[in-house]
Parts: structure tokens; C-alpha cells; sequence
């Protein structure tokens, strides 16, 4: 362009323009000019907006990016704690084969319905010898009152007697051998019943035997069906000897050699 | 306009006009924020003339006279007389190196405030006198900010 040319368009701009100028500022009121300022602003406003949001996002950026840090710190923690976890699975998974299979192989499958906790004798006063013991699982474990308790001697499940007692960490067991312990019974022999009743010693009494059965030592006391506590058919013990007929009576009772020994017994299962 | 097409044109009204908004809002020190789009005009007229710097300081004025609910058109005549003479004064001058360029801010930054004033005093029988802190200290910065817009000139649209 030549000089004079792009003098003469910029004198033609500048006239054009400055007279714009002037009329805006000289009919602030009238209505063209009133649309006009309403068409800039209504183009504008977005753009402001848009921009006041953006400063809000950008004045978060500080905080959020922070917070993403701490996440992220938080993320590598809990991965090595999964990888943890997973280990700790693994052995899980290791030990419960294991029971498995162990439990298998001994025959101990708990009774349909309940759950076996195992617990160890942690306590057995010699003053108290056929009375009790105590164990070292307690409420916290979810041992319950009255649940009952078995021994494993010998490969056979027998009975030991049931929880009369519960604190956060121990549990009493009431021995069958107490004398305020009694256990519906069978003797295998048949199907007669009787109530197996402690006796504070070594020996058990099984009464209400009925007067015409056929008690033949070393028959095998078991539990009964008819037991509240105690799953049916578990060893109770075995008969010693039956006592002389009470003519006065109307049934019969027998000596029972308990299937366990109160005194090695080391650990016990308690059926929930 | 070689090298500026129409999108470049728009992306740079837009980009002006939203980066003063953003400027006077957020980055005004002691109530001191540079005339952004006044420095734009003065490096649009010392690379471009005249009439393109007329162009943008017209419709930057119009932003500015919206934004400012003041005396409607004060600011874009301010604007379009100081993109001409700028545009006319780069013919005996190189006002786009440093030190004319400064000279020039400084003067015309005080220019726009006594003009931008007289009109008030003409239309609204007010003087529409800014402060003293900025009377003062708007020139300075306007010196500081109009090399870096003049390289981001050359850097992105002369490129």
C-alpha cells in the first residue's frame, strides 16, 4: 500500500471511528446504542464467567494437587499392604488344606449345624480334678454357654462335658465326672436309655437304666438323641460293671469308665 | 494485514480483551493494574500502522466501555486516537525497539488518562481523574508489560 493510500484509509478509520465514538458518547441513552452496549455485554459475560470459573479451578489447583500427593502416598501404602494381605491369604488358604485334611484323617467332621472351635486346657487344679478345667477361648472366640465340649482320645470323639462358664478369655468346662453333671444316654448294645450322672471321681453312674435290660460291661455309652446338649452317638464311655437289681426299684443302674482321662486331656473342641 | 488472518484477529481481540479482564481482576496490586489493552494497541500500531491498531482499539474501547459503565465510547475514541498516533509517529520513529517504545508508553499512558479525563469533563461534567497512585504508577508498568506483549507479538503472529 502506498503511503498516501494508508494515510488516506487511516483519516478515513480514524473520521469513521472517532465519529462513532463521539455519537456513543453523545445518545448514551438512545435505543440502538442501548442494544449495542446489551450486544457487547451479552457476548462478553460468557467469556468472563468462563473465566472467573477457570481462576476458581486454578485456585484449587494448590489443594488438589496436594490431596493427590497424600492420595497417592496412600495408594503405595495399601498396594504393600495388599501384597501383605495376599501373602497372608496364601498361608491362610495353606492352613485351612491343612486342617482339612488333618481333620479328615483324625475323623473329627463336626456335627451338622455347628461349628467347631478348638481350645487348649490351660488349667486343671488337682483339687478339682473331675469337677473342671479351664480353657483359654472365651466370649471373644464366640464360645456360648452350655455349648458341648469333646476330647479326642484314642481316635474316637468323647465327651468331656459342657461350658457352665464365660469370660472374655477363658471358658470353664463342668467335667461329665462332676457330680452336677448328667448326659442322656445309650448303651450301644440296643436302645436303652439312661442318664449318665457324675459321681466327683473317677467313675460315672448311669441310672434309670430299665429294670429288664441287658447291662453287659464293656458296652459303649453314648449319647442319646434325646440330649439338649450333646450331638447324638458320641462316646460317652464304657460300662464297668452293672450294679446288683434293687428289688424296691424299677430300674437298674451301671458303672461307667469315663472315655477320657480328666488328667491328659490337652485340648478340646467345643461345638457352637 | 499479512500474516493476520481473521482468526488470528479474533483470537487476538478475545485473548485481549479476556486477559485485561483477568489482569485488572485478579493481579491488580495496590489498586495498580496495567492498561493491557492500551499497550496491545500502541504494539499493533508500531507493527502493524495505523488501521489495524484503530481497528482492535475501537472494539477493545467498546469492551472497556461496557466493563467500565461509564461514559459510553470514551474509551474506544481514546483507544482508535491513540492507535493513530502511534500508527503515524512509527514512520519517523522504530517504535517497536525498547527504548522509543518506552518513551511512548510512558507519555501515552498519561495521555489516555488526561484525554479519557477531559471527556469525562466534556460529556459528564466530571473529570474522570483515576488517583494519584495510578496516575503515577500505571505508566511504569505499562513500560514493563510492553516489551513482553511486543515479543509475544513477534513470537506468535510474526512468526
Amino acid at each position: 500500500m502506498q503511503p498516501h493510500r494508508e494515510d488516506r484509509a487511516a483519516n478515513i478509520v480514524l473520521a469513521s471511528l472517532s465519529a462513532a465514538s463521539i455519537v456513543l458518547m453523545f445518545l448514551p441513552m438512545a435505543r440502538p446504542i442501548r442494544a449495542l452496549r446489551a450486544c457487547v455485554a451479552h457476548v462478553f459475560e460468557p467469556m468472563t464467567f468462563a473465566g472467573a470459573e477457570a481462576m476458581e479451578r486454578l485456585s484449587l489447583v494448590p489443594s488438589r494437587a496436594r490431596q493427590l500427593i497424600v492420595a497417592d502416598i496412600e495408594n503405595r501404602a495399601l498396594k504393600e499392604e495388599m501384597a501383605r494381605v495376599g501373602l497372608v491369604k496364601a498361608e491362610l488358604a495353606n492352613l485351612r488344606a491343612e486342617n482339612s485334611r488333618l481333620t479328615a484323617a483324625l475323623g473329627l467332621g463336626s456335627p451338622a449345624g455347628r461349628t467347631v472351635l478348638w481350645g487348649r486346657v490351660m488349667e486343671r487344679d488337682p483339687v478339682t480334678w473331675y469337677h473342671g478345667v479351664m480353657l483359654d477361648v472365651g466370649s471373644r472366640e464366640g464360645v456360648p454357654i452350655n455349648a458341648a465340649v469333646l476330647a479326642h482320645v484314642d481316635g474316637k470323639v468323647v465327651v468331656l462335658g459342657r461350658i457352665a462358664e464365660v469370660s472374655e478369655k477363658t471358658s470353664k468346662v463342668l467335667l461329665v465326672t462332676d457330680e452336677f453333671s448328667s448326659v442322656a444316654a445309650c448303651l450301644s448294645s440296643g436302645t436303652v436309655e439312661g442318664l449318665v450322672q457324675g459321681q466327683g471321681s473317677e467313675r460315672l453312674k448311669m441310672n434309670y437304666l430299665h429294670s429288664e435290660a441287658s447291662v453287659t460291661p464293656g458296652d459303649e455309652v453314648l449319647t442319646s438323641a434325646t440330649s439338649a446338649t450333646f450331638p447324638p452317638g458320641m462316646l460317652i464311655g464304657h460300662v464297668a460293671k452293672g450294679f446288683a437289681r434293687d428289688p424296691f426299684l424299677t430300674f437298674q443302674s451301671a458303672e461307667v469308665r469315663p472315655g477320657f482321662d480328666p488328667a491328659s486331656v490337652k485340648e478340646v473342641m467345643i461345638l457352637r | 494485514m499479512s500474516g493476520l488472518t481473521y482468526f488470528r484477529m479474533a483470537a487476538l481481540f478475545v485473548l485481549g480483551a479476556l486477559g485485561h479482564w483477568w489482569w485488572t481482576t485478579y493481579f491488580s496490586f495496590w489498586g495498580v493494574a496495567p492498561q493491557l489493552l492500551l499497550v496491545l494497541t500502541f504494539v499493533v500500531a508500531a507493527r502493524r500502522g495505523p488501521v489495524p491498531a484503530m481497528s482492535f482499539g475501537f472494539a477493545w474501547g467498546l469492551v472497556l466501555d461496557v466493563y467500565a459503565l461509564h461514559l459510553m465510547g470514551a474509551a474506544s475514541l481514546s483507544l482508535t486516537l491513540a492507535g493513530w498516533l502511534v500508527g503515524n509517529v512509527r514512520r519517523q520513529v522504530d517504535v517497536s525497539s525498547i527504548a522509543p517504545q518506552t518513551v511512548l508508553v510512558f507519555v501515552g499512558t498519561w495521555a489516555y488518562f488526561l484525554f479519557s479525563g477531559l471527556l469525562g469533563l466534556l460529556f459528564m461534567r466530571h473529570f474522570g481523574w483515576p488517583g494519584w497512585d495510578v496516575f503515577l504508577l500505571s505508566p511504569f508498568y505499562n513500560c514493563l508489560l510492553a516489551p513482553v506483549l511486543g515479543w509475544l507479538w513477534d513470537v506468535t503472529v510474526e512468526s
